[in-house]
């Protein structure tokens, strides 16, 4: 049994970067994910439990200057009720409706979804697709600094990230989207939602003139991580959303997606989804 | 032994003092340190909804929640809700519906149905099911807890 | 207060008044305690100077057990007592063919064998002490197909005895697997046949061949199993327990203990879900009664969720082959089934299935010809228990698949061609059942009415090559399954004890247990009918055994015929007494007088005499002091089998047809039902809200058991122990559910009625698979139908289920 020391709820960023500079930290947010994976033994506790739920400014949505800030705390609810989020990050919504149940959506947060790095992560796909970044805080020096890692460099492996110990993921950062920007995202599934992904897949660009450009498309639960399909969207970038294109994107796409079998699928039927389903997907834009 | 912390809470409208452990589940202090069993323990995971609870207004699985979490909090269980007119309204409506049979899951439903209709007071049907969803039920198949919820969403028109 | 309104419901007060509750809708009586979060389950019961117990279970399939060490775990502070298979050295066997110890020996089977328990002070402390009980094993050959374990030189499940247990010459029914060890890999076998198979045969001018896999699902009951033991200064056992056969394990634990039963009390608080899986005992049980006796503590065990599912029983895993024949005109003319259950690696309820099985294959349609052979094989698989159905979901899913095949092969509408065989009201089966009430043809034109069966289903075959990728198709299948008890054990019977108290309060104490289904308020119900009386009138206690009489127990969707007839008995005797005495009182006949409304009243006029608890006042403090207090005892009059299987084990059979509307997305394999019409036979239709409740929730756990449950087992290993990729259906996803009632009003069924608890779910997966093949073309044979599954067939990459017979 990993034990916990000491208990600590800071109430600002520095504090909370105080104590992750002394090390030995377990950072403790909405619990959805830290919970079970404690209980299971799949996780053991750092001496210090830290919950920073309480940390000033971490909550919330912010734009400024087309630049969207997502606290890291934000629930998947406080996404999923926003209207910015609905009207102009589509896909990243669409996540959030097909996000576990209703009480998981009302205390999971979206920098834990991140750090839980999950190959499946439900909202990572659509980030992906919107180049999210991750704000990591520090405190070196004495001094509270600021990282700034694109989320497509962020993820390591299923569980690992690139955030130092000493680090506290304190927001995600995304450029909003340029004006004809459509975005979709699709979860593999027999149910809504309270499902983990068998595939997933974002797709983001705009469509003017029968055209796609500035083409984004991402996959779950095809990688060790969410991955970008850069094949994909090379067979997409520039071209008219015909027929054609959508073949040489379905066919792209195999070079993208390296899935695995597990208990959900075998290796051959998530090709076969991201395959299909990408077609779906194109074809839905494609038909407005 | 995990350190021990010391709460402060709202706990159905009464202020409440208590020590858990840091590891301990909001759950396991409901039910094993303060004694209200009317929030079950159905998986531990999440998956289940067993063990629904309201904090600040909004629903969660007390199972994935740290007690210590509860600190400067306001949280109602079953207890509280039912002892509230909304939560006999509730439990009267699954009562006349059928939507109760084992029983065992019907707490964790009236609480995220509570939370639904607070949210959404016009819920649709569709709705009704999607706020549910998190809510596992073995024994009724469903189709009465939706017209329990959907009743006193009609009732309160 | 609201409570009061809610029960007291304006259709209770109309049966008070001179109606009748029956056909109302009428809510639970315990429904407002429960809606509440006050009832008290077994989880929420702590008893003072209570221990919590947890079981170690084997980290091995198939192993020897070398060593184990509990030293460490002892020293643990907080531990009180940590038990082996060597300290309990006069182990009883368990289950239904005895093969099986509580606390294994020298060998464990399955990954869930329990190999030591611990008792502490919390249940941290016992999981802490756990980890530190070392044991060594040598590895053993897994099998985990039975059909590898019938081949010849397969290893064996139980080669030898399973140790030292002392003496055991109480033991009644010959020796057990356990004590003596099976030379081979095949724990029981069934063999029925009637008629001629070959007149059968020459007679056919058509034959089908069909194999059928299905799959291990498990209850997954909401309330995770637990029991709590205490024994008091006496040595007496008190038992707070899940079970859903009080009586029956009284016995079984007195046997275990070698002690009287009558030493042995069981209490059974409000029950999480029972659908079966509480029928046979567990080790567990045991377990937390040996941790009693030696802590001299009362001892409580509750799982994990992880452990409900790695250790509670499951449906068992059928391998089936199906030949059938037919005439030019659909007559049907003889059929063979052959199945292999996987047993698991011991023998509970799975293994006697067959029992039910063999009635869907021999007598659901009239089958002049037919013959059936089991074999139930060990393997190292978790072992399978009863569940909702019975066998039946396994076996309809094969009969109604195989049906729709022969309507093809034969060229006719497959509703017709179920009408031309179908069984009807009055018939005697070859295997012995009479079915004196049958609504069978009318549930099957219902249901086909209701979902626009036979339009559709001509419609829809024709879509086949259409471009759109959604598809829909329309199936349907039947049922019959026991709806009057089942006569499996010496008695299928359940007692009553009636008492009525001053203020004209009913108490009705009977033996049937209430595990959700309602039991207490349809025998309410039933009770109040009598005599007249609101249903707030009536206080039922049915979860004592020091209190209650003797029943079977709640299985075989028995509980309102069995304990309904044992309820109206012992109210007709109260009323009997009370109408005696009245007559006496107002000077005439009893004939001349009824209950209703609360009073004695005169039956022509409907005038109102007095106040029935003022007249039972009147009988009590009176100088010949007498109190209404009545017993009754029901045994219906069904028979048991021979050993031929063949006999009228139910009093009363239950029909049902359901038909199933899915949508095929073919570019994923996803199947959606989008509808379900149902028409049960249910012979009258007592508690409508209750029925309702029973035939929605069967409905939408056979959707689980055809599209989404799965407990994947391989090598042995259950790969999904949890809800996250163990699928129960949700909220989202259920179907709309149109459901009709035929009520055949049976002569033997209280008021009518006949047991409905299992029929829903039985239907489902058959009506699924057949309407997959009107949307698609493609014939799924194996469940459940997943989407992979499924698009793996639609495109041609199913491996085709063959039948190895490794004899």
């Amino acid at each position: 049994m990993s034990t916990i020391q000491h208990y600590a709820a800071p109430r600002s960023l520095e504090e909370a970067a105080d104590l992750l500079r002394q090390g030995n930290v377990t950072v403790l947010a909405g619990g959805t994910d830290l919970m079970p994976q404690s209980k299971a033994g799949k996780l053991k506790f750092q001496p210090v439990l830290m919950n920073i739920r309480n940390v000033e400014g971490l909550r919330g949505l912010t734009e400024t200057g087309g630049v969207l800030r997502i606290g890291a705390t934000t629930t998947i609810t406080d996404l999923y009720d926003s209207d910015l989020v609905k009207s102009r990050l589509a896909a990243l919504w669409q996540a959030c409706d097909h996000f576990a149940s209703d009480q998981i959506r009302n205390a999971g947060t979206i920098g834990g979804n991140i750090c839980n790095a999950s190959p499946a992560g439900d909202t990572l796909v659509p980030l992906l697709v919107l180049n999210a970044r991750v704000v990591l805080a520090a405190k070196p020096n004495g001094a509270l600094t600021q990282r700034v890692v694109p989320l497509r460099e962020f993820f390591v492996g299923p569980g690992k990230v690139r955030r130092e110990p000493s680090e506290l993921v304190a927001a995600v950062e995304i450029d909003m989207p340029p004006p004809g920007f459509v975005s979709a995202f699709f979860k593999f599934g027999t149910r809504p939602a309270l499902d983990i992904s068998t595939i997933s897949i974002g797709f983001g660009a705009v469509y003017e003139g029968g055209k796609l450009r500035d083409v984004r498309v991402a996959f779950g639960a095809v990688a060790p991580t969410p991955i970008r399909a850069p094949h994909v969207e090379a067979a997409l970038e520039g071209k008219p959303l015909n027929e054609e294109t959508i073949v040489a994107a379905c066919d792209a796409a195999g070079q993208d997606a390296r899935p695995i079998s597990d208990v959900r699928a075998s290796d051959w039927y998530r090709r076969e989804m991201v395959r299909n389903m990408l077609e779906r997907m194109l074809n839905n834009v494609r038909n407005g | 032994m995990s350190a021990m912390v010391d709460i402060t809470f709202k706990l159905n409208g009464i202020n409440r003092k208590t020590r858990v452990s840091a590891t301990m589940s909001a759950l396991d202090m409901v039910r094993d340190v303060l004694g209200l069993t009317g929030t079950k323990y159905g998986c531990g995971e999440g998956e289940c909804g067993a063990c629904t609870i309201s904090v600040d207004g909004i629903t969660l699985n007390s199972c994935l929640m740290f007690a210590a979490d509860c600190d400067g909090r306001d949280v109602m269980t079953i207890e509280g809700l039912a002892a509230d007119r909304k939560g006999e309204a509730l439990r009267d409506s699954f009562v006349e519906h059928g939507a109760v049979q084992c029983g065992f899951c019907t707490p964790g439903f009236v609480m995220q149905a509570h939370h639904v209709l607070e949210k959404n007071p016009d819920a649709s049907e569709a709705e009704i099911q999607r706020g549910i969803e998190g809510n596992l039920c073995r024994c009724t198949g469903y189709r009465k807890i939706v017209d329990a919820i959907a009743g006193v969403a009609a009732a309160a028109k | 207060m609201a409570v009061k309104e809610a029960v007291k419901d304006t259709e209770a007060k109309t049966a008070a008044d001179g109606g009748t509750l029956i056909g109302k809708r009428i809510p639970k009586m315990d429904a407002p305690m429960k809606a509440s979060g006050k009832t008290r389950y077994i989880h929420d019961i702590n008893l003072p100077g209570q221990l919590h117990a947890k079981i170690l279970r084997s980290a091995r399939v198939h192993a020897r057990i070398k060593k184990i060490d509990t030293s460490k775990a002892k020293a643990l502070p907080g531990v009180h007592a940590v038990i082996t298979a060597a300290d309990v050295p006069n182990q009883h066997p368990i289950g239904v063919a005895k093969d099986h110890l509580p606390l294994k020996t020298d060998r464990v089977r399955s990954l869930r064998d329990e190999i030591a328990a611990v008792a502490a002070d919390s249940v941290e402390i016992a999981e802490e002490a756990l980890k530190l009980i070392e044991v060594e094993y040598e590895d053993l050959p897994i099998l985990s197909d039975p059909r590898d374990s019938l081949k010849a030189n397969a290893p064996l499940i139980h080669p030898e005895p399973h140790g030292a247990d002392g003496t055991h010459d109480h033991l009644k029914q010959g020796m057990p697997i356990a004590y003596t060890g099976k030379k081979d890999n095949i724990a029981m076998t069934f063999d029925y046949a009637q008629g001629d198979m070959a007149q059968g045969k020459a007679e056919s001018d058509i034959i089908v061949e069909d194999c059928f896999s299905l799959h291990y699902v498990t209850h997954c009951c909401m309330g995770v199993s637990g029991v709590i033991a205490e024994f008091d200064s006496s040595g007496n056992l008190l038992l707070y327990s899940n079970t859903q056969v009080p009586f029956l394990h009284r016995r079984e634990f007195a046997d275990l203990l070698g002690i009287d039963p009558g030493r042995i009390r069981i209490i059974q608080p409000p029950i999480g879900g029972g659908f079966g899986s509480k029928l046979d005992i567990y080790p567990f049980e045991p377990i937390a009664i040996y941790l009693a006796r030696i802590t001299k503590r009362p001892v409580k065990l509750v799982f994990s969720r992880e452990e409900e599912f790695v250790a509670s029983p499951t449906r068992q895993p059928v391998l089936l082959r199906l030949r059938s024949g037919c005439k030019k005109d659909g007559t049907l003319t003889f059929r063979e089934v052959d199945t292999i259950h996987d047993n698991g690696a011991y023998t509970s309820w799975g293994a006697t299935t067959p029992f039910v099985m063999m009635q869907t294959i021999s007598s659901l349609y009239r089958v002049p010809h037919c013959s059936y052979h089991t074999k139930a094989v060990y393997t190292n698989n978790p072992y399978a228990g009863s569940f909702r159905g019975y066998g039946n979901l396994q076996a309809t899913f094969a009969v109604e698949a195989h049906m729709d095949r022969m309507a093809e092969a034969v060229g006719m509408d497959p509703l017709a061609f179920r009408l031309k065989n179908a069984q009807e009201p009055g018939e005697v089966t070859p295997q012995g059942m009479n079915f004196k009430s049958c609504g069978f043809k009318d549930c099957l034109t219902t249901a086909a009415e209701h979902g626009d069966y036979e339009r559709k289903h001509r419609d829809n075959a024709t879509k086949w090559n259409d471009p759109n990728p959604i598809k829909r198709g329309v199936g349907m299948a039947s049922m019959l399954h026991v709806g009057g008890g089942a006569k499996i054990y010496q008695s299928d019977g359940c007692g009553t004890i009636l008492k009525i108290d001053d203020f004209a309060h009913v108490t009705l104490i009977t033996g049937a247990s209430e595990i959700g289904q309602g039991s207490e308020t349809v025998l309410s119900q039933l009770v109040c009918e009598e005599l007249g009386l609101p249903l707030s009138a009536v206080t039922v206690v049915n979860n004592d055994t020091d209190i209650t009489p003797w029943d079977v127990g709640v299985h075989a969707s028995r509980t309102t015929f069995i304990a309904g007839n044992s309820a109206i008995g012992a109210a007709r005797k109260a009323k009997s007494k009370i109408l005696g005495m009245a007559a006496a009182k107002f000077d005439t006949t009893a004939e001349a007088l009824d209950l209703r409304g609360g009073f004695v009243i005169d039956k022509a006029s409907g005038k109102r005499l007095v106040d029935l608890s003022k007249m039972i006042r009147s009988l009590h403090f009176s100088d010949k002091a007498e109190l209404v207090m009545t017993t009754f005892y029901y045994e219906p009059p069904s028979r048991h089998q021979d050993r031929e299987f063949k006999g009228d084990v139910s009093a009363a059979y239950a029909w049902a047809s359901q038909v199933i509307e899915v949508e095929v997305d073919t570019k994923t394999g996803i199947v959606k039902i989008v509808k379900v019409s149902a028409a049960h036979d249910v012979g009258r239709v007592l508690n409508r809200l209750g029925i309702e409740g029973q035939v929605e929730g069967g409905i939408v756990m056979g959707q689980g058991y055809a599209l989404t449950e799965d407990l994947m087992v391989e090598n042995g290993t259950i790969r999904n122990p949890n809800f996250r990729d163990y699928k129960l259906v949700t909220a989202p996803e259920i179907p709309e559910m149109d459901i009709s009632f035929i009520e055949s009003m049976d002569g033997e069924g209280p008021q009518g009625a006949k047991g409905v608890g299992e029929a829903p779910a039985i239907c489902v997966a058959a009506a699924v698979a057949n309407a997959i093949y009107n949307a698609t073309g493609v014939r799924m044979t194996e469940l459940p139908f997943t989407p992979e599954r499924v698009y793996r067939a639609l495109h041609g990459k199913a491996a085709p289920m063959t039948w190895s017979d490794a004899e």
